[in-house]
């Protein structure tokens, strides 16, 4: 008689006549949801209607499968063979590794049935009892390629596994080779993992050669794995057509949905095309990938009959949802089951890493928005915590390192950060060391802790200058790793003639975090090169501003309500909001930006529904618990200017503030705005404004707690709250000064300035350097309401901001 | 169709051109120079998200 399995009814081949033969995979809490709900409610019965529908749609034998987080699997995995074995007439797969849980069922089946399964990952203690089980009670068993180094990823060492598990099984054993299923493992070729390109490819070989060199055995995959993270329609395609090459290797059965698996002849000549350039990954080299072309050419398909799309799910795909869509709920569960299955590291690089490399691809071609992927950030944080303490300790010498910091004399620490966790979840080491970190202590650091690569981070026209000046210091100290600059005044074309001459190794500059994310890949590659100057259509960029060249002299000075400077601590918080530029808060600062693929009406809708109500609750937060402190230092002076300088007296002192002007035409300087002594002179005002640092505190506490998403949330408000009290406070200044009759009547009014006058903040365009804090800080006293200077001059907390106001009605922004 | 600077809210309208950067009245976001950046905030044409 052929190798069969039984059940009570019936006897069926392993050896199909027409290959392969069908397992079904749904009665599994992991994979099925419908399952997995029947079970944590006790219904059996429901459990049962699952495996009866599955038999119905044609599979041949049922996998069952019990382990699930705070369930007693062995009371409920022999529950349900005895309750399958009565009314299934197909035989069953009993699916655990918990031999105890498989000897339990193993007694009380009464047919043969086949154990799911055995593998050498502890070096063959488990495998030892599971082969004495199956000689035992006569089953059959599925062994997987997996040892004490992990899953066997290239034919060779699947062939070398399976070799090393037949010798014992059979060899020690006396299981007969006609009792094993191989499973070689099959690994998405779906997700743009380059490690994967070939991964179809070498399970193809792996079946093909156990089968010539272990005569006897057979196969099995389970074979959806193949096509994890594409879409349900291109799904069961690309698994049509990877079955039956399977097939034509050797594949003898099959763990799948029996429902959603085609025949070769209903795939279209063309589709078959497009699937087996992918998994025979061919053309890798073209412009566009075998996996993009594949995409772009199911993009359209829409599975009609495929009513429990994202429920008929194994575990490991499970996850990789998860990952991908940023849910972070009961990712335990789905992770417990896999550590019986897979050694923690190989979750960690097989399924969470690629899982968040895809999210990075969907961020790049504009269908991810960053706060998602600051939430699939997070399901990745809280799964590696949770597989931590099943790991051996990491080798620290193992994997890429690099050490992040922002220069000296800066503060800003969001986009060193974000760098931080995309890096860091993206299965890189990150040493963050923090803002101000002075050249001395960064190459230190490097040393000591032995980093690949190092990532400079500022927002500041001056933190620019510091890199720059910096890197012949990294040179001399004999650095030779890459060093990648980010920051909000870099250039790819000031990074490409003024960095990277200056030191040996590439620097690399990075616009964003994503870019940062690229770099490492390419360094991982060897590919990693210096920036290279590429200015837009071989011009830089223009600067606008005022065009106005004749500026009226003869403007009437308005009258300040005092002379000096006041302080101001009891500003009404909720005063602030009306002032927030709502646009740049959700767009820039959140990154909800309306992608290339929405509509408007989308782009509405996302507003409506989730960007606009979480704006609200932040800002009913911030004022129950009084997370914003705005507090202003203000004050009117007589002044005059002289030139390019702006003479301001305050008391006996008179101080010189002096102000670039534009080195083309126009030709402006903010000084133009002020009259000259001998014009009869003028008034200057000033304020330095902040929200306090408690908010400032609680975004660092958001981002220590690895709560990514309301890090960004909060860090973005904070920004555009500063703001708002600027404006704010720039307004009721007008006020005082009786120049505020054309109140704008929205935030758009605001954002085009349009109002008398304008305000220049040190630091940004008109009057970039900061160093007029210094004098800044003297008129005012910004101390007494809790702001002081680093000392390169930028402000603390860094939620403040300060400004010189100009009255007369031409001046507006302009850049130097 | 109008593009709206995701840095600072600033509003491109192709009817109104941009005299700060002596862009024409009637110029298509898309026939913008490359070199064009936000006359408000100097952000590049990367931060534009189309409006309507």
């Amino acid at each position: 008689m052929k190798p069969s399995i039984s059940s009570l009814y019936q006897a069926i081949e392993i050896g199909q006549e027409i290959p392969p033969l069908l397992i079904g995979e749904r009665s599994n809490p992991n994979g099925s949801k419908k399952f997995r709900e029947c079970l944590l409610a006790d219904d059996f019965d429901g459990c049962l209607r699952i495996g009866l529908d599955q038999e119905a749609k044609g599979a041949q034998v049922l996998d069952i499968c019990a382990a699930y987080v705070g369930r007693d699997e062995l009371a409920d995995l022999t529950h349900l063979v005895k309750l399958h074995a009565e009314s299934l007439k197909i035989p069953i797969m009993i699916d655990s590794t918990n031999s105890d849980c498989i000897e339990a069922c193993l007694k009380i089946y009464p047919g043969r049935c086949i154990i799911n399964s055995i593998n050498l990952e502890d070096g063959g203690k488990t495998l030892d009892r599971v082969c004495r089980l199956a000689k035992k009670y006569g089953a059959a068993v599925v062994a997987l390629t997996i040892n004490e180094q992990g899953m066997a990823m290239t034919a060779d060492e699947k062939v070398d596994t399976a070799r090393q598990i037949y010798d014992l099984a059979v060899g020690k054993h006396g299981l007969r080779p006609q009792d094993i299923l191989f499973d070689p493992l099959t690994f998405t070729i779906g997700a743009g993992d380059e490690n994967l390109f070939d991964a179809a490819i070498q399970t193809l070989d792996g079946i093909r050669r156990i089968k010539e060199e272990l005569p006897g055995v057979y196969t099995l995959l389970g074979l959806s794995n193949i096509s994890f993270g594409l879409p349900p329609a291109a799904r069961k395609i690309l698994n049509s057509v990877f079955m039956h090459d399977a097939i034509e290797q050797g594949l003898d059965a099959a763990i799948i949905d029996a429902g959603k698996i085609l025949p070769l002849a209903q795939v279209n000549e063309e589709d078959r095309v497009f699937c087996r350039d992918l998994i025979y990954n061919r053309g890798q080299d073209e412009e566009v990938s075998p996996l993009m072309r594949f995409i772009a050419h199911f993009s359209e398909r829409v599975d009609g009959d495929d009513e429990e799309a994202s429920d008929d799910q194994r575990p490991e795909e499970a996850l990789h949802q998860k990952i991908v869509r940023g849910d972070k709920d009961g990712i335990e569960d789905i992770l417990s089951v896999l550590l019986d299955r897979y050694p923690p590291l190989e979750i960690v690089n097989l399924i969470l890493v690629p899982a968040m490399r895809h999210v990075g691809e969907l961020f790049g071609k504009g269908e991810l928005l960053l706060p998602f992927v600051l939430q699939s950030a997070e399901a990745m944080k809280k799964s590696v915590a949770w597989l931590e303490p099943h790991m051996e300790k990491l080798d620290q010498e193992e994997g890429i390192k690099i050490l992040l910091a922002t220069v000296q004399g800066d503060v800003h620490d969001i986009g060193k950060n974000l760098v931080d966790i995309l890096l860091s979840n993206n299965g890189y080491k990150v040493f963050n060391i923090g803002i101000k970190v002075p050249a001395e202590t960064i190459i230190a650091k490097a040393r000591e802790l032995n980093v690949d690569m190092i990532g400079l981070s500022g927002l500041l026209v001056k933190s620019a200058i510091v890199m720059q000046e910096s890197l012949p210091q990294y040179r001399e100290a004999g650095l030779d790793v890459p060093i990648l600059l980010g920051g909000a005044a870099l250039t790819s074309d000031f990074v490409a003639t003024s960095c990277v001459p200056n030191y040996d190794a590439p620097v690399v500059y990075c616009s964003d975090a994503f870019a940062g994310l690229k770099a490492l890949k390419d360094f991982e590659a060897g590919q990693l090169t210096a920036t290279v100057a590429a200015p837009k259509n071989g011009k830089p960029c223009m600067k606008p501003g005022v065009k106005d060249v004749n500026i009226d002299r003869s403007q009437p000075v308005p009258e300040p309500p005092f002379y000096g400077l006041r302080h101001v601590i009891d500003i009404d918080p909720a005063k602030l909001f009306p002032y927030v530029n709502e646009q740049a808060l959700f767009r820039g600062r959140w990154g909800y930006r309306r992608t290339s693929s929405s509509s408007a009406e989308e782009y509405a809708e996302l507003t409506r529904s989730k960007v606009a109500p979480l704006y609200e609750s932040l800002k009913a937060r911030a004022l129950e618990e009084g997370l914003l402190q705005p507090k202003a230092a203000y004050g009117y002076f007589r002044c005059y200017s002289e030139g390019d300088t702006v003479f301001v007296e305050a008391g006996e002192d008179i101080m010189a503030f002096d102000f670039p002007r534009q080195q083309s035409p126009p030709h402006l300087c903010i000084a133009d705005y002020y009259k000259t002594r001998e014009e009869g002179g003028d008034v200057a005002a000033f304020f330095v404004v902040t929200i306090g640092d408690r908010i400032a505190e609680e975004t660092k506490r958001l981002f220590e707690a690895d709560a990514y998403h309301d890090y960004l949330m909060l860090h973005g408000f904070s920004v555009e709250v500063t703001d708002a009290l600027a404006e704010y406070w720039h307004e009721e200044m007008r006020r005082e000064l009786g120049i505020n009759r054309d109140k704008p009547d929205d935030m758009t009014g605001y954002v085009i300035q349009g109002y008398q006058g304008s305000r220049y903040g040190f630091g940004y365009p008109a009057c970039p350097d900061l160093d007029a804090h210094g004098m800044l800080f003297k008129l005012l006293e910004p101390e007494k309401i809790g702001i002081t200077l680093t000392e390169t001059m930028e402000m603390v907390p860094e939620v403040s901001t300060s400004a010189i106001i100009a009255h007369h009605p031409q001046a507006k922004y302009f850049a130097v | 169709m109008r593009y709206i600077c995701a840095n600072c809210g600033y509003t491109y309208d192709p009817d109104q051109g941009d005299p700060m950067n002596d862009i024409p009245p009637g110029t298509a976001f898309a026939d913008l120079p490359e070199n064009w950046v936000c006359p408000l905030c100097y952000a590049t044409m990367d931060s534009f998200d189309p409006l309507d």
